[in-house]
């Protein structure tokens, strides 16, 4: 394989107290929003446990279960990489093991053709799921034909089509591209980044297409109903695209969702009415900025409730939507709600892996995630106007996008 | 004052009977609190079918202190956490609060055990809630499957009541009956206290000064000595969506039982991490299953132990149902290599860690400890599944995985047959 010694992946090493654990990390750039044919950042991400060059994916297993190690590779929207969680004192052999599967990945196509058949029974068991079909149809109305309007996997037809070379390629492509490799929890940082040494810096050679980026559009209905395969349960799912990451207003509206519905309990106004005043779900919520990365966020209000009351559901949700882009909060919610987020912070940070996460999403989106200090500054800075004026910019209960998944038929096909 | 791998422990009985452990593990400025009550659905009396989580749900509506909605927003407005779970033996609500305000979660705790209003308009309110949430668990291929496996299993035992109850029987609770279950059982003498994480040094005095004044409560015997009365038919099958999912459950022996710690890691050898037994062969190899997995009840009285698995689209559930039958005899038979029992003990041992290492965890394991047996228990429990040998996990497979103990349900597309 031809290497060069100008690799972007960067390698982040952090110390964590509490648990004898080590998380290791490798998220590299691209993911399915890159993608061009859907599913292949997923299939790509499955593979790289599927066998290398030296051994296979049965032997990769064991030693990794001899010492109790998980491992796990994906593929997600932003990027496919590899996760493992061993026992501190193995560190070493977690980053070995990184280093194999990330250079010497053998992408074999009979292991191809399994991670397809297993893709395409996750999206038969989606379509079984009538919250979950629900809100992929809802995804699909807000984001069609971005990546984010389909599950990871992509679809059957393309997961029939994706090969293992289809994979090597890919992959090779994302580790010219760069990425990072996080070592998180009870590791010495100096020994980590002293064993980590070049190791890293050796990616392969790709050829400098430019990316291509599909834009997002949504399907044009404002409002559609879908047949579930619930027993008697109806989903509603209300909301429009809102901002990426790297908004300014992004800390407004995180704050705002907590008054809207995103907090403890059931204390947010949509919970609060749907479930608490009237009585009419169990499962309620809402959010102003759910996926919010390199692509915009979403509004999103799920209720779930019987199919009788999902129209007073809907009615709920967008009434209380309205009352407060047009009447805005009170000091006590605004002070509330900023409070939560602000507290919210050491649960955020409280193990290697949630450690990792942080720091690899800092890496993604070019934030300090992981400074808890630059994290709470970007709320305190906030003011009761300033979340209004973001709410009333971004949250448009007039525009709503709705999808009704409604019991007693058989699902649509993810 | 016990040393773990989870803290330091501190376990005291207060003079009300209410048992408290301290779990001083100030990684993070967190503290979880854990209340626990040693009743929860098998309780119920006959004609109380859901009392047990209708109650859980209205300790959030209005107590002395504390008004419909109020737990919920104080602990949003103090950046914190709650939330509760019903099971058949068990009842625990708990709460994450930053280090400075963890006490918070005692006041509000104490009220409820000791003043918790029943209002009816709250009641008939939360009773559609409910019923929305069993129609939202039935709605749910995999819930609805082991709902109606359990049932079966189970037979007459208290186990197969579904927690959430039914329609009907809901609509036979009210204000009286809830009251009735709160007074029997919400009470110092039948609850747990675990707090843990950064408690700083008063968190004991903390803990008494919020409960030592609640009344003890009536003595209550669990009933024991109860098992699974299996019903004769042993197979369901429910035709329901576009995937092929079998669910298998056999009577298993009680969590306290030695046989549960030797049973716990034959589940691991089969279906834990991609070596092992079943998934290496039903998933892997053979390529009939998207996923397999194992699961052991812990339960007081004999439980079940089950074995789930959703079919790629193809693959025959006649041929996987008799794969499974063959894999774990051939296990009953001739056991495990070497090599596989050491792979489950270390992937059981990792996941021990993996599993406590945020402080809401420690803090609800301890409180199991100590609500069904004693701390000690807790380790005791895991060094005996790190201690069992291939031998005793061949016998565990050849006593309890027997096709013809158990019930076997499937969930199949229209159509299809097992």
């Amino acid at each position: 394989m031809t290497v060069q010694r100008n690799s972007q992946i960067r390698v982040r090493v952090r110390q964590v107290d509490g648990s004898p654990v080590a998380s290791l990390r490798l998220w590299l750039w691209g993911g399915s929003r890159c993608e061009s044919v859907a599913g292949l950042s997923w299939v790509t991400g499955r593979m790289l446990t599927e066998g290398t060059r030296g051994r296979g994916w049965r032997e990769i297993a064991e030693e990794c279960e001899a010492l109790g190690a998980l491992l796990g590779s994906f593929g997600g929207i932003e990027s496919h990489g590899i996760a493992i969680d061993c026992l501190a004192r193995d560190w070493r052999f977690g980053i070995g093991l990184l280093e194999e599967l990330a250079f010497d990945s053998s992408f074999p196509e009979a292991r191809c053709r399994w991670v397809c058949t297993q893709g395409i029974a996750e999206l038969d068991s989606l379509d079984d799921q009538p919250d979950a079909c629900t809100a992929w149809a809802f995804n699909e109305q807000l984001y069609q034909p971005h990546a984010c309007a389909r599950p990871r996997p992509g679809t059957r037809d393309s997961l029939a089509s994706i090969s293992g070379a289809d994979c090597e390629a890919h992959h090779r492509s994302r580790m010219g591209r760069g990425g990072v490799l996080v070592v998180a929890g009870d590791v010495n940082e100096d020994e980590v980044r002293h064993a980590v040494g070049d190791r890293f810096r050796l990616t392969p050679t790709v050829a400098s297409a430019e990316e291509t980026f599909v834009e997002w559009r949504g399907t044009g209905r404002d409002r559609q109903e879908i047949s579930t395969p619930a027993v008697d349960q109806a989903h509603l799912f209300a909301g429009h695209v809102t901002v990426a990451m790297d908004h300014p207003d992004l800390p407004h509206l995180e704050v705002a969702s907590i008054v809207l519905g995103s907090g403890a309990g059931l204390s947010g106004r949509i919970p609060a009415r749907v479930r608490e005043q009237e009585g009419l779900a169990y499962s309620a919520s809402a959010t102003l900025v759910l996926g919010a990365g390199l692509d915009p966020g979403r509004c999103v209000a799920h209720v779930g409730t019987s199919a009788e009351t999902v129209e007073r559901a809907e009615l709920c949700v967008r009434e209380e939507m309205q009352r407060l882009v047009e009447d805005g909060m009170s000091d006590t919610e605004f002070e509330e709600a900023r409070a939560y987020v602000l507290r919210r912070e050491p649960f955020r940070r409280e193990t290697a892996r949630q450690w990792a996460g942080l720091i690899a999403q800092g890496e993604l989106y070019g934030q300090q995630l992981e400074d808890p200090e630059w994290v709470a500054e970007r709320y305190r800075s906030l003011d009761r106007c300033a979340v209004e004026q973001a709410l009333r910019h971004h949250l448009r209960p007039d525009d709503l996008k709705i999808m009704v998944g409604l019991p007693g038929g058989a699902a649509p096909a993810c | 004052m016990t040393s773990s791998t989870l803290g330091e422990i501190e376990v005291e009985e207060l003079p009300n009977g209410a048992t408290v452990g301290l779990v001083r593990c100030p990684q993070a400025p967190i503290v979880s609190t854990v209340v626990w009550y040693r009743v929860g659905t098998a309780a119920e009396g006959p004609e109380e079918g859901g009392v047990a989580h209708f109650l859980e749900h209205m300790m959030f509506k209005g107590s002395a202190a504390y008004g419909p909605g109020d737990v919920d927003r104080i602990t949003q407005a103090l950046g914190g956490a709650n939330n509760a779970f019903t099971s058949h033996d068990s009842t625990a609500y708990y709460f994450q609060f930053a280090a400075d305000c963890w006490t918070r979660a005692l006041d509000i705790e104490a009220d409820r055990m000791g003043g918790l209003i029943l209002g009816s308009d709250e009641v008939d309110h939360e009773r559609g809630v409910v019923l929305e949430e069993i129609s939202m668990y039935e709605s749910d291929p995999w819930d609805a499957l082991e709902r109606r496996v359990q049932e079966r299993v189970y037979g007459t035992h208290p186990y197969g009541r579904p927690v959430l109850g039914t329609e009907a029987s809901l609509r036979a609770i009210g204000s009286s009956e809830l009251r009735s279950f709160h007074d029997r059982h919400y009470c110092p003498s039948r609850a747990t206290i675990v707090v843990a994480g950064d408690l700083g040094v008063d968190a004991a005095e903390r803990v008494r000064d919020a409960f030592s004044d609640l009344p003890r409560g009536d003595e209550w015997n669990r009933p024991t000595g109860r098992r699974p009365t299996p019903a004769a038919d042993r197979r369901i099958t429910r035709q329901h969506g576009d995937v092929a999912r079998l669910l298998w459950a056999v009577p298993c022996p009680a969590w306290h039982d030695p046989d549960h710690a030797s049973l716990r890691l034959t589940v691991q050898a089969l279906t834990e991490g991609k070596s092992s037994r079943l998934h290496r062969a039903l998933v892997e190899e053979e390529q009939l299953c998207a996923w397999v997995a194992g699961e052991l009840s812990a339960n007081l009285d004999p439980g079940t132990l089950s074995i789930a698995a959703e079919l790629v689209p193809g693959a025959s559930p006649q041929a996987v149902e008799a794969r499974l039958y063959e894999i774990v005899a051939a296990v009953g038979t001739a056991g495990f290599a070497d090599e596989e029992v050491e792979r489950a003990r270390r992937t059981f041992e990792a996941d021990w860690v993996f599993g406590h290492e945020r402080i809401q965890q420690r803090a609800l394991s301890v409180a199991a400890a100590l609500a069904h047996g004693d701390l000690a228990f807790l380790f005791r429990y895991r060094d005996a599944v790190v201690a069992t040998d291939g031998r005793q996990l061949s016998l565990m497979a050849a006593e309890y995985l027997n096709p013809a103990r158990g019930v076997v349900g499937w969930s199949l597309p229209e159509g299809v047959r097992a």
